[in-house]
């Protein structure tokens, strides 16, 4: 740890060694009577980083993440947090955590500021003027009764409370439902700065789309299983891209030959128009996974007048994984091969 | 602003107990009113009604089984009056649902809306939770029998009621107990099951039962032995008011509510919280 780090780092979690893991989930399984939510859920979440959890309702997302903060107890299996078994973990552990649940339903005539505080003196101590600045910049008025606030302010409100003692582990259940899209992009910008701050955050949700811009890794859950970890990185690498290109001086059935054979290609079709400019001219869509390198050495030869490679769809690589967790890659491809247009998600899930 | 940011520092002693027990002060300023109410409006009768050979041949003209039920075979004395009508009847009734209220609220309500949860994933454990908010539970029921207390005492000289004070604050030590007792069971009824209408299930079956078993057991010899399984008996069977209580009753009532709240907090550190 550098003198720069220690020195920009306000939060307890510079202080601490960051060798080893925030979370280390082993096999954990749980049982609810003769429902198996999880069936060995193992995972490690490095210090410092930002790790997402996805899939759909139901996949086991909200049961991890209870069994971290020990509200509930696997059936077997063990979770190491911040180098505690979080198994009836002391208090102290769970100062150093941040936890927003869920669904968070706050009832009562408590303001917002009273309960903050209220938690502030159970896991603080909190900054002086933190819970302000926090509030601030979610535009969340403190002293509403928090029965009365809306969806999104209660969702602000647990947001609040869970960064606003700067703990060394977040633990964020669907932690952007309810929020607007501007608010997203507040909540994600926290999300980022906790992370250059030396904090670990584990986030879930059920849409890729809110996950791709924070976290540095991703696990896909589904029906309490860990389907594949993966850096987003490497989740875009394997994300299907759409393309769509049109070419002059090539006909449909040369274009569909020098582009067929290319690896990851798929759903292919080439038709002849006219372009803009009178001439003849041949438009080829298709999708693509995997490297874009080979596709453009093929089409560097033509003269293109148009040409769209898509930023690769995360959320439908995602829900192939979702709903196909057996089926080959093969099948996969045959799968979106059947899909030219991006239909909406509703139209996707049908079209399996 | 100022006032909060200096807080926000602060980390307050005991901060479960603390909401736990300001959480409820609304509640609690509307039971006090009550039974203040009921107090008024009960002992203050009294002189009136001994007076009367009417009042007399009305009680006489009732059956005894129903005298025996309502407790109100020592009713011409001031002591006896007061236990049977405040302590017995409208104080049991309203304290009692007020502190089986709070104790399947504690848990229980808290656990089902969710709050149990988050208060959990912060710097608390179980026990700690169960123990702060028991606490709660015996200083509000204190402060309400408190009041219960200064307010017979004085109306024990206008009313003409002739009280031990001595008497008086036994008897209001056992009432306590007996509600404490009452609103423990609802608080392990909402640990166990982690909803708030079991816990007013089980703080209400002892009430129930044990003001049923003590009417029954009041009937005849035979069913006498129904007398040891009522905690109402147990806090009003030997007239404290009259006679003072017995350390036996303390102690099952003292006693059997730290035993309930000990129960508690083994429940609650075994469970799935929120499932």
């Amino acid at each position: 740890m550098s003198h720069v780090e220690t020195a920009s780092r306000p939060n307890p979690g510079a202080s601490s060694p960051r060798t080893d893991a925030a979370i280390e989930a082993v096999e954990i399984t749980k049982h609810f009577g003769s429902t198996q939510a999880l069936h060995g859920v193992t995972f490690t979440v490095p210090r410092g980083s930002v790790f997402g959890v996805i899939g759909p309702n139901g996949a086991g997302k909200t049961t991890t993440m209870r069994a971290l903060l020990d509200i509930i107890r696997p059936s077997s299996g063990h979770a190491t947090v911040l180098g505690t078994d979080s198994r009836n973990a002391g208090p102290e552990l769970r100062r150093r955590i941040g936890f927003l649940p869920g669904e968070l339903i706050l009832e009562g005539r408590i303001t917002g500021r009273k309960l903050l505080q209220h938690y502030a003196d159970i896991s603080g101590p909190v900054r002086t003027g933190h819970i302000d600045e926090l509030a601030e910049r979610f535009h969340l008025d403190l002293g509403q009764p928090v029965r009365k606030l809306s969806r999104g302010n209660k969702q602000k409100l647990g947001i609040v409370q869970a960064f606003m003692h700067e703990p060394e582990l977040l633990v964020l259940d669907e932690p952007t439902s309810g929020l607007d899209p501007l608010m997203q992009q507040e909540f994600l910008l926290l999300v980022k700065e906790a992370r250059d701050a030396g904090q670990t955050v584990f986030l879930s949700s059920h849409v890729i789309s809110e996950i791709q811009q924070a976290a540095d890794e991703v696990a896909i859950l589904r029906d309490g299983r860990i389907i594949t970890v993966a850096s987003v990185e490497a989740l875009r690498q394997t994300a299907v891209r759409h393309l769509r290109m049109t070419a002059t001086g090539i006909r449909p059935a040369d274009l569909a030959e020098r582009l067929g054979g290319l690896d990851g290609m798929a759903g292919l079709v080439c038709t002849a128009v006219t372009s803009q400019t009178g001439a003849a001219a041949t438009e080829a869509t298709a999708t693509l996974e995997g490297a874009i390198q080979p596709f453009i050495q093929a089409v560097s030869t033509l003269s293109l007048t148009d040409l769209v490679l898509e930023e690769p769809d995360l959320e439908e690589s995602v829900l192939a994984l979702y709903t196909a967790p057996g089926e080959s890659a093969e099948s996969h491809r045959a799968a979106r091969a059947t899909r030219k247009v991006r239909g909406t998600r509703a139209e996707r899930k049908e079209s399996k | 602003m100022t006032a909060s940011t200096a807080t926000d520092v602060r980390r307050a002693p005991l901060p479960i107990f603390g909401k736990a027990f300001a959480d409820g002060r609304r509640a609690m300023l509307g039971w006090g009113i009550g039974i203040a109410a009921a107090i008024f409006l009960y002992l203050p009768l009294y002189p009136s009604m001994i007076g009367t050979s009417e009042m007399q041949k009305l009680i006489d003209s009732l059956p005894r089984a129903l005298i025996r039920t309502l407790n109100y075979d020592q009713i011409s004395t001031g002591a006896g009056y007061t236990q049977a009508t405040v302590f017995g009847l409208i104080g049991f009734l309203l304290i009692g649902i007020a502190s089986i209220g709070w104790g399947a609220a504690m848990l229980g309500g808290d656990e089902e809306s969710g709050q149990l949860e988050l208060t959990l994933a912060h710097g608390v454990t179980r026990v700690q939770v169960v123990v702060e908010r028991f606490a709660a539970l015996v200083l509000k029921i204190l402060l309400i029998t408190a009041l219960m207390f200064v307010l017979i005492a004085l109306l024990n000289g206008p009313s003409q009621l002739g009280i031990d004070v001595g008497y008086l604050a036994q008897t209001c030590l056992l009432f306590a107990g007996l509600v404490l007792l009452c609103g423990s069971v609802a608080m392990l009824g909402g640990a166990l099951t982690g909803r708030r209408v079991w816990g007013i299930g089980a703080g209400a079956f002892v009430a129930v039962v044990g003001y049923v078993f003590n009417a029954l057991g009041n009937q005849s010899a035979d069913l006498e032995w129904l007398h040891g399984l009522s905690p109402y008996y147990w806090a009003f069977g030997n007239y404290p008011m009259t006679n003072g209580g017995t350390p036996i009753a303390f102690v099952a009532f003292y006693g059997g509510s730290l035993l309930v709240a000990a129960a508690t907090a083994l429940v609650l550190r075994q469970r799935d919280i929120g499932v």
